[in-house]
């Protein structure tokens, strides 16, 4: 052994060193540092775990020895501490590989081989992986996938369907022992005491106990002393100095020793068959044979992940719990980090005889389901290969933050929230001109032969009468009546419309219009364009001055949109109005966004010009008492109970929710969303609206209005007595109900 | 370096798009059966035999060419579906979490995405 080379690691903080190329348990074990319970050294057992470089869960005896390693005990029944900051960053390294092949063998022994040249012959693409070289599968999903774990990264393997399969031949266990003192150290299966002679460690006095088919073979010629009988318990402090056996004649023999090897029989390594129901998966091998059966457990710990004993086994069957899966969730046994490896023979034995009877195998209760992971992964290994959904960034995003912007994620983008003091971008708005990028509406062309009639069946307005060059506010609803989106068709000639949508909407919206257009088996062309399409919001009262002073002599009116070049760039001038002030939406290629932006900036430099960012625009936009989409909106939101009826015209031919809204609206009106106002600060949004002591309600949208001198809300209110009421208490403070707009009701300023 | 790529989306039956053939120049990405991609230099407007075709300049989409070694050991990494053999080939889905088109030439591969992806292509796909 001297002549061999070594690593050195740091095991409880002393210095330990290893031979190279062994794994660690046996390194520890050589060291004296051998753990209690019975040892199974093919990683089936829990026993063995221990933290390495921080890194918790970690079998020894799969793992090889190398220098440097700082290593020290988990003990069992107990959680490791929860990583460190440090510990996070060094997991969340790890990175994946995706593989495809038409088998996956998992294991490599006789059965995995004959299975992988087999497929191999048949000219099937085979990958085979084998837990001996590293390759741990520590699950099997739908897809089929399977998950590998290896010293330099985590793989998951795509199996090709349809002809793929999993093919599991990942061999058997050996049963553990159940008696008392079975947490004790020096208690091994037969073949991890084989491997420890085999590795020259030295097992002392050696007790061979259980009846093997084949023999003990070469342990009894090593010294071992076959031990006859049934297993009554162990005995010693720390380590096993005595195991005790019955005979035949009902007499117990005590048996000194410093080693006891166990061969109850076997068990199917089946954790990823029972893991993966409903997948193609074939069995080979010896983890097809059924489970050799133990003897029904009479005393000591059954699970030692859970440290679950016979007693509390017997407690919950007293107490009603007789299967198998209810006495795992009652016991927690089975659910540690071997998943039952260690105890479910035992388990089933149990629960098919009862305690100290003999059970028949077809008694048995099937085996309860795994799950995945089969082992304990790090942060870094669970996460990898998976990455965070993105949030779209407008063209302007850039240009935002060069500007200050504070962005945040809102409708699914990232948009500026404000520019440093909302207040200024408000009062650009309202009393000179200003700017926002409102590049993340929704966006959609729609054309062909039946574009009129797609429409008119999906928009509950006379979209018919909407002349080309001109646009109208919609409210898009579901078969049910209720509002799903909102926004402006414009029609552009008789058959070519463009759509907008809420930001947060305009993906749904799209598979909606794409939905129906195909239901009805209309002739359309659709093309969303949300993401190749900047726009502009130039808004405010000198906004008409900077456009034509930008190079467009002649806006369009309200509602009415055009073609025109700003400040250089081709655009389409939408005018409407959100803010309240006269407003053009400049549409332009998003290419274009960032110039167009900056030369608006320029050119409205002396008019007061400044950006506005969202905080801003939802305070303009309620103070007009426009509603948004998902803010104001429920689940169950009615163009009646927004009080958005005007938008619907049910006297028009079958649109998408009219038989819905025909029969809602005959149902008396529980609750409206509607305008209110108080004295002083804003309540919170979600506050709750009370009338004479009663619920009524609660807040969707307040501000203060620093126009108004006063704050503002919508909200949903219910009828009482089928009456709205017109005062309300909101956080203590009276509050009245109001018509909306509360600004410019008259309208003026939007059309201008 | 992510660049912005011109290119001109047609809309139009699949028929006529079938029809379109190699005419028009640039890199023709058949993203649906009713939507042709065409990246890159063309020569002019193509002309489509719909005459509901709709066909937008677009600059909506940015670009990457990358060595195809390197695009390989990238896309083992952020790819969960299998590319295609031959090449050139198209393919398209999601790349690193986010929606890509991928055209592979035997010694590149252009990542293709929207512009609004930009910056999270940069950071993921390399």
């Amino acid at each position: 052994m001297t002549s061999r080379s070594t690593e050195e690691i740091t095991f409880e903080g002393r210095a330990i060193e290893i031979v190279a190329g062994e794994s660690l348990l046996i390194g520890l074990l050589r060291a004296g540092c051998q753990p209690g319970g019975c040892l199974c050294l093919s990683g089936d057992c829990p026993h063995c775990l221990v933290t390495v470089d921080g890194v918790a869960y970690v079998r020894s005896c799969q793992v090889m020895a190398r220098s440097g390693m700082v290593v020290t005990r988990q003990p069992l029944g107990e959680a490791p501490p929860l990583p460190g900051p440090l510990s996070y960053q060094e997991s969340a390294a790890a990175s994946v590989r995706h593989l495809f092949a038409d088998v996956v063998v998992i294991g490599q022994g006789r059965a995995g081989q004959a299975a992988t040249v087999a497929a191999r012959e048949a000219g099937r693409e085979v990958i085979a992986l084998d837990a001996r070289q590293g390759e741990e599968v520590i699950g099997v999903y739908p897809g089929p996938l399977v998950v590998v774990r290896t010293a330099e990264e985590m793989r998951q393997i795509h199996v090709r369907m349809p002809g793929g399969e999993i093919v599991v031949a990942t061999g058997a266990a050996e049963i553990p022992p159940v008696a008392p003192g079975n947490q004790l150290a020096g208690i091994v299966t037969r073949r991890a005491a084989e491997e420890m002679l085999a590795a020259g460690l030295a097992l002392g006095r050696l007790a061979l106990v259980g009846r093997p088919e084949k023999g003990w073979g070469f342990l009894a010629g090593a010294g071992g002393r076959i031990v006859a009988g049934e297993l009554v318990r162990f005995e010693g402090k720390e380590r096993v100095t005595a195991v005790v056996v019955r005979d035949g004649e009902g007499d117990e023999n005590r048996i000194a020793c410093d080693t006891v090897a166990v061969d109850l029989g076997r068990l199917p390594r089946d954790l990823l068959v029972r893991m993966g129901a409903g997948l193609p998966i074939r069995v080979v091998g010896r983890a097809a044979e059924p489970a050799d059966l133990p003897a029904c457990p009479q005393e000591g710990v059954v699970c030692h992940c859970a440290g679950v004993t016979v007693d509390d086994l017997a407690s919950v069957v007293a107490r009603g719990f007789h299967e198998l899966e209810l006495v795992k969730r009652a016991t927690l046994a089975g659910t540690g980090t071997c998943q039952g490896a260690a105890c479910l023979s035992h388990l089933r034995r149990f629960l098919a005889a009862g305690a100290g009877e003999k059970a028949d195998r077809a008694e048995l209760p099937l085996p309860f389901t795994a799950r995945p992971v089969t082992r304990q992964l790090t942060m870094g290994e669970a996460a990898a290969g998976a990455f965070h959904p993105p949030t779209p960034r407008t063209a302007l995003d850039e240009e935002h933050r060069r500007c200050g912007a504070r962005m945040e994620r809102m409708g699914g983008w990232w948009r500026p929230w404000n520019y440093g003091d909302v207040w200024d971008e408000y009062e650009a708005v309202r009393q000179a001109v200003s700017i926002g990028d409102v590049s993340t509406l929704g966006k959609m062309i729609v054309t062909g032969p039946d574009a009129l009639e797609l429409l008119e069946r999906l928009y509950p307005t006379r979209v018919a009468t909407i002349r080309p060059g001109r646009m109208r506010y919609v409210l898009l609803l579901d078969d049910r009546g209720y509002v799903l989106d909102d926004g402006m068709i414009c029609r552009e000639d008789e058959r070519r419309f463009t759509l907008t949508f809420t930001s947060g909407g305009a993906t749904f919206a799209e598979l909606w219009v794409r939905d129906w257009a195909e239901a009805f088996g209309l002739d359309v062309r659709i093309m969303n364009i949300t993401m190749s399409v900047g726009a502009i919001n130039l808004t405010g009262p000198r906004a008409k001055e900077l456009l034509v002073r930008a190079g467009v002599p002649d806006p369009p009116d309200f509602l009415h949109f055009q073609a025109g070049v700003v400040a250089g760039i081709d655009c389409r001038i939408l005018r409407l109005s959100f803010t309240g002030e006269v407003s053009y939406e400049l549409h332009h290629a998003a290419a274009d966004s960032v110039a167009l932006w900056q030369r608006l900036m320029e050119l409205g430099a002396d008019l007061g010009i400044r950006p506005h960012g969202l905080e801003a625009l939802l305070k303009l936009r309620l103070e007009k008492g426009h509603l948004i989409v998902g803010q104001e909106t429920d689940f169950d939101s009615t163009p009646r109970r927004l009080n958005h009826e005007w938008a619907v015209r049910l006297d028009k031919d079958d649109f998408v929710g009219k038989t819905a809204l025909q029969r809602t609206n005959r149902i008396p009106l529980n609750r409206q969303l509607v305008g209110l106002e108080m004295d002083g600060d804003a309540p919170a949004e979600g506050a709750v609206i009370w009338h004479d002591g009663q619920y009524a309600g609660y807040v969707t949208s307040s501000t203060w209005s620093p126009t108004l001198g006063r704050s503002v809300m919508l909200g949903w209110l219910n009828l009482f007595d089928n009456q709205l009421p017109d005062l309300v208490t909101i956080a203590g403070r009276a509050a009245r109900r109001v018509a909306t707009p509360f600004y410019d009701p008259e309208g003026g300023r939007a059309r201008g | 370096m992510v660049e912005r790529l011109p290119a001109i989306r047609i809309v139009a039956t699949p028929a006529a798009l079938d029809q379109l053939g190699n005419a028009v120049g640039g890199v023709r990405l058949r993203t649906a059966p009713d939507e042709l991609l065409l990246i890159g230099e063309t020569r002019g407007l193509p002309i489509v035999a719909d005459p509901h075709a709709i066909i937008f300049a677009e600059t909506g989409f940015v670009g990457r060419w990358i060595p195809a070694g390197q695009a390989l050991e990238i896309l083992a990494r952020t790819c969960e579906w299998e590319l295609p053999v031959a090449r050139p080939a198209f393919a398209q889905g999601m790349v690193a979490g986010l929606p890509v088109r991928l055209w592979l030439e035997p010694e590149r591969i252009l990542f293709i995405t929207a512009a609004p992806f930009a910056v999270d292509l940069e950071e993921r796909v390399r």
